[in-house]
């Protein structure tokens, strides 16, 4: 065996010292300890390889994972989605604590906390940059109705006239607390995508909406009720574009 | 007779490799747990099917990555980030130099490793696999294994020495698009 190769045989020893015993990589350790510059090589490799270890070992999973699978495990309420939903939950306290701050939140004063929490969810979901996570991606508006109908979410029977006429970015169906709902994604000839996010109005408290549009943190959103279904429309496009798809 | 796994011990065991696995491959958080528990639950619906309870920790990861396999396969193509090691003229880092930085640029540097090494990295730094299991896991042959880990191991050793060059306390901003492996 030559050095070169016991350098290939050695880059697969773990450094701690788990593949001690392997007798495949045996012959190149020996080399290791008769050939003083393979062994210098190998110390050095193994100091490499520990410190790496180390810095990757020192990303913690997020709290609250390890009991979230295992509660998926035993059957119980989260579904799949619910770990990103706890995200959505904790930008939704962000979100409302600004809107306290910024008195914003006069807009819903009287509607419920569930709708509220909706909105601020809701809206975390579709402000991820660059884009929203997607289940599918498809320009065809057609393909995203019948992939969400597949998962039995809600969706809009139908969209405004100027809105079919558009290409999507795609879809996703999520569960909002136990609440099956979709995202479809428009691009508008902006450059910029429309947002439409549709969940059963009762699972959100069968709120009293909001009157027309209004702006918070450089979206442009606005609620419709539509056949017991609760639409929300949110862009960072120019209300005004915006107006002329979703107006029917 | 099959016996019965316990998933609560596996979970505990493993979740958290698993999901810095994860990170790794999808480069952001929530996908990364999403991995994680849909991988848990792939286990627990095929239990039945696990012999060999030595088998479960490559099983797992084969599961992950293929979850994450599969999920980009549905996404648009992206254009992958090719690493040019002539660019890159720096094979020696000092280990002081090595613990300046931070676990973001070293996952950073490990995306700037070509495709086909970085998934062995991957498993062996993130996962703590032995060779052998990394050759079960990428299905192949475990000549190969070692090629690509003494190879991809190079190439990280220049990508971190390239990161630390330019700035000791730069952070490098993980790369956001991935193409799935041919």
């Amino acid at each position: 065996m030559t050095r070169e190769q016991a350098k290939e045989y050695l880059s697969a020893f773990r450094a701690h010292g788990a593949d001690e015993a392997d007798p495949t990589l045996q012959q190149a350790l020996e080399l290791a300890r008769s050939d003083s510059e393979l062994g210098s090589w190998l110390a050095q490799q193994r100091e490499f390889d520990k410190i790496l270890i180390e810095k990757f070992a020192s990303i913690s999973p997020p709290e609250g994972l390890k009991e979230t699978i295992l509660e998926s495990l035993n059957g119980t309420v989260r579904p799949i989605q619910s770990w990103r939903m706890g995200w959505f939950a904790l930008a939704a306290t962000v979100v409302l604590a600004a809107l306290l701050l910024s008195h914003k939140v006069d807009l819903f004063r009287g509607s419920s906390q569930k709708f509220r929490s909706f909105r601020s969810d809701a809206l975390a979901m579709v402000s991820v940059k660059p884009a929203p996570i997607l289940d599918l991606e498809t320009p065809s508006l057609g393909t995203t109705q019948a992939f969400i109908a597949a998962h039995d979410a809600p969706r809009l029977q139908q969209f405004p006239p100027k809105l079919q006429a558009m290409a999507t970015a795609g879809c996703r169906v999520f569960v909002w607390r136990q609440h099956p709902a979709s995202l479809t994604c428009f691009h508008l000839p902006s450059g910029k995508f429309l947002h439409a996010v549709v969940i059963r109005a009762d699972a959100v408290g069968n709120p009293d909406l909001p009157s027309g549009p209004y702006s918070e943190n450089g979206w442009h959103v606005m609620f419709q009720k539509k056949a017991g279904l609760l639409v929300m429309w949110a862009t960072q496009a120019p209300m005004e574009e915006v107006k002329q798809f979703i107006e029917t | 007779m099959v016996k019965k796994i316990d998933l609560h011990a596996i979970v505990s065991e493993h979740y958290a490799a698993l999901y810095r696995f994860g990170l790794a491959l999808a480069k952001n958080e929530s996908e990364a747990a999403d991995l994680t528990q849909e991988t848990f639950l792939i286990l627990a619906k095929h239990q039945e099917q696990i012999r060999d309870p030595e088998r479960i920790k490559p099983w797992l990861f084969t599961t992950l990555r293929r979850e994450f396999l599969r999920k980009i396969r549905t996404h648009v193509a992206h254009p992958e980030v090719e690493f040019r090691p002539e660019e890159h003229d720096v094979s020696t880092m000092e280990p002081s130099a090595m613990r300046a930085i931070d676990a973001r640029t070293a996952l950073a540097a490990l995306e700037m490793v070509e495709e086909s090494y970085r998934s062995a990295l991957e498993l062996f730094y993130l996962g703590d696999l032995s060779y052998k299991e990394i050759s079960t896991t990428l299905g192949v042959p475990i000549g190969t294994v070692m090629s690509r880990l003494s190879r991809g191991k190079e190439q990280l050793r220049r990508a971190l020495a390239t990161a630390l060059e330019s700035d000791p306390r730069r952070i490098i901003p993980l790369p956001k698009n991935r193409s799935p492996e041919a």
